[in-house]
């Protein structure tokens, strides 16, 4: 089978007991992982309670454990379910905090969190132009991006890890390659660099 | 150039756009959360898959007896606010929306203070709405 890879025999090894193979499991796919769940939700506290809860779901989940799919396709599948709830529930929390005469307004791209002032710098001290360009792309386009960027999914992988069509997905890293590029392009000709991040 | 080619050009070459990105910092998880993760790992027994089935008949019959419990309950045992209030309850929200990590350092909070009957409490709930979430050693 072609998705049975070394992380999938890896990933067999610790359901059957082998605690090496987590370990190895866990020092490939820890970095990419939490980067694509802090440049995800652009949060670094959000961030590490998903990464934490990632994990715990695999562990929890490992006796059940059938490869069906790449590892990194099954991971990074439990990341993006994770990171979905994390937005409901800033959505929600917004509604609860402004009732729902802010409906209208609700941008689902941004969580409450993100607008306090302690979280935003912290996040904006690491932003490069590159960054700050991600930041400003819609949520599932960013998203995209990540996964194919951090874990190499091909565009099949990551329509099956966000659950959307093929063609979806496609459009999705479609617009955030070209938006990406045009805003590193009009930084590259614009001195000095016009970067929110830089405000900040 | 066409959007077809530019994706294209992305995926099956080596772009300029993936080349600024891989240049980019690599921030890493914390080594404590690394070292409660692999504790986690090597410390949680197996759950029998066996059980599984189980498990979900029993959530299924205690769904449907809570669902009997609220329609056949008979009228005349109903108070005029009984139904309003089982609604509230069945629909509410989780009791508790903070993060996970702010809620484990307000309980630290509270140990720091000498409440440690509160922090107890504080933990029950924690673990109740959090039942996977790895707590450090030192919480």
């Amino acid at each position: 089978m072609a998705f049975f890879d070394d992380d999938v025999s890896l990933m067999l090894r610790y359901r059957d007991g082998d605690p090496d193979a987590f370990a190895a499991l866990y020092s490939r796919h820890k970095g990419p992982l939490y980067r694509y769940l802090l440049r995800h939700v652009r949060n670094a506290g959000a961030a590490a309670d998903l990464f934490q809860e990632v994990w715990s779901r695999l562990i929890a989940a490992r006796a059940r454990y059938e490869p069906r799919a790449k590892f990194a396709t099954f991971l990074f599948q439990i990341a993006h379910n994770c990171a979905m709830d994390f937005f409901r529930r800033n959505a929600h929390s917004r509604r609860s905090l402004h009732g729902n005469d802010a409906d209208a307004q609700l941008n689902e791209a941004e969580a409450p969190e993100d607008e306090r002032p302690d979280r935003v710098a912290e996040f904006a001290e690491q932003r490069s132009a590159l960054l700050a360009a991600m930041d400003a792309l819609p949520r599932e386009q960013r998203e995209a991006f990540l996964l194919h960027e951090e874990s190499g999914l091909t565009i099949e992988e990551i329509a099956r890890v966000t659950d959307v069509p093929v063609e979806t997905a496609k459009s999705r890293l479609r617009y955030a390659v070209r938006k990406l590029k045009n805003s590193l392009a009009a930084v590259t000709e614009a001195e000095p660099l016009p970067l929110r991040a830089r405000a900040i | 150039m066409d959007v077809g080619d530019e994706l294209y050009e992305y995926l099956h070459g080596d772009s300029a756009l993936s080349r600024q990105y891989r240049g980019e910092t690599a921030p890493q998880p914390p080594h404590a959360l690394d070292r409660a993760i692999l504790r986690a790992a090597l410390g949680t027994p197996v759950k029998s898959p066996c059980l599984a089935p189980l498990a979900f008949a029993a959530s299924v019959l205690l769904s449907l007896a809570m669902v009997a419990a609220v329609i056949l309950a008979p009228a005349s045992t109903m108070r005029g606010s009984d139904a309003p209030r089982v609604t509230r309850v069945l629909y509410s929200e989780p009791a508790d929306t903070r993060r996970p990590s702010q809620w484990l350092a307000d309980i630290a909070a509270l140990r720091r203070a000498g409440r440690l009957r509160e922090a107890a409490a504080e933990m029950q709930r924690f673990h109740s709405i959090y039942p996977h979430y790895i707590v450090p050693s030192d919480e």
